[in-house]
């Protein structure tokens, strides 16, 4: 599974959700695909998914709500580990991927 | 109508006040993208002025970029349809990066979007963001739900003065935001 544009990638690797690039979409509804994506992830594994950041340089807050949603729809439905990576290179991941450990806890949350 | 959200700022109009001024207009794809344009550009022209300041280039540069662009994309969201120009003033004094967006909208988009404000100023940023990425998950809240800005809020500690002005009922609202951050 692949979701490719000139600005950003998000493709899968087993149970590992990888982006990179810019995403500045305009709205919810323009992240819809990627939104799919990641819960036909969540749906076909049970054990732990993980959502690597790495290469993803910029996010527009409506793309933060986007992990946000994800991140709480994986608390709500129990017993599937989340973990996030992202990197002390890119300021946003230190500033507001802790936000998403404080909405689930139990998420494992790697600034490398 | 007239009103004032935020933070209290002294007068910024003086003279010399804002070193860049621009303005964005067109289509929504084209006025878009230039919003991520011109916030890189701003990234890159003032993180110059911090980095000579003595500030981290990299941390500079994102957060203006950050700022910029979360501005100029609410700016476009809510602009008026006919009143759509979209003017932007930026400077950078003693280690303070400060951004002026001025844009037109509905009297009812306009008000809308101060009854948000009321709400946003009136609560702690870090505890509201939270509360607000909750009730967005369910679909309890507005997609106006001021996520942005309570994320420059919390996690970057901008601050904000709203201005609002209508020069007569028939006419768009004038809405003026005001940002701050400290690099």
């Amino acid at each position: 599974m692949e979701i490719k544009t000139n600005d950003y990638r998000v493709w899968v690797d087993g149970s590992t959700i990888h982006y990179e690039g810019t995403m500045r979409l305009s709205s919810p509804e323009d992240y819809a695909p990627i939104q799919a994506l990641m819960k036909q992830v969540l749906e076909a594994n049970e054990g732990r998914i993980d959502l690597d950041l790495m290469g993803l340089e910029f996010l527009n807050s409506s793309g933060i709500n986007l992990f946000a949603k994800f991140t709480i729809e994986v608390r709500n439905r129990g017993g599937v580990g989340l973990g996030v990576c992202g990197t002390a290179r890119i300021p946003w991941h230190a500033k507001s991927l802790p936000n998403l450990k404080k909405l689930f806890p139990a998420l494992d949350l790697q600034i490398l | 109508m007239k009103a004032s959200f935020g933070t209290q700022r002294p007068d910024l109009t003086a003279p010399g006040h804002w070193s860049s001024r621009l303005v964005l207009h067109g289509s929504l794809p084209v006025v878009w993208a230039h919003c991520g344009a011109t916030a890189e550009l701003l990234g890159e022209l003032y993180s110059g002025q911090a980095v000579r300041a003595g500030k981290d280039a990299n941390e500079a540069h994102h957060g203006i970029n950050y700022l910029t662009n979360e501005l100029l994309e609410n700016a476009v969201k809510f602009r008026h349809a006919t009143a759509d120009s979209i003017e932007l003033d930026a400077s950078f004094t003693d280690g303070v990066f400060e951004i002026r967006v001025r844009n037109h909208a509905a009297e009812g988009v306009a008000v809308r979007f101060g009854q948000l404000l009321e709400q946003l100023t009136a609560s702690d940023p870090n505890e509201l963001l939270l509360e607000r990425i909750e009730a967005n998950a369910v679909g309890a809240s507005p997609s106006a739900s001021g996520l942005g800005i309570l994320t420059l809020m919390s996690d970057y500690g901008a601050e904000f003065t709203w201005q609002f002005e209508q020069p007569d009922a028939a006419a768009p609202v004038m809405i003026q935001t005001h940002a701050s951050l400290r690099l």
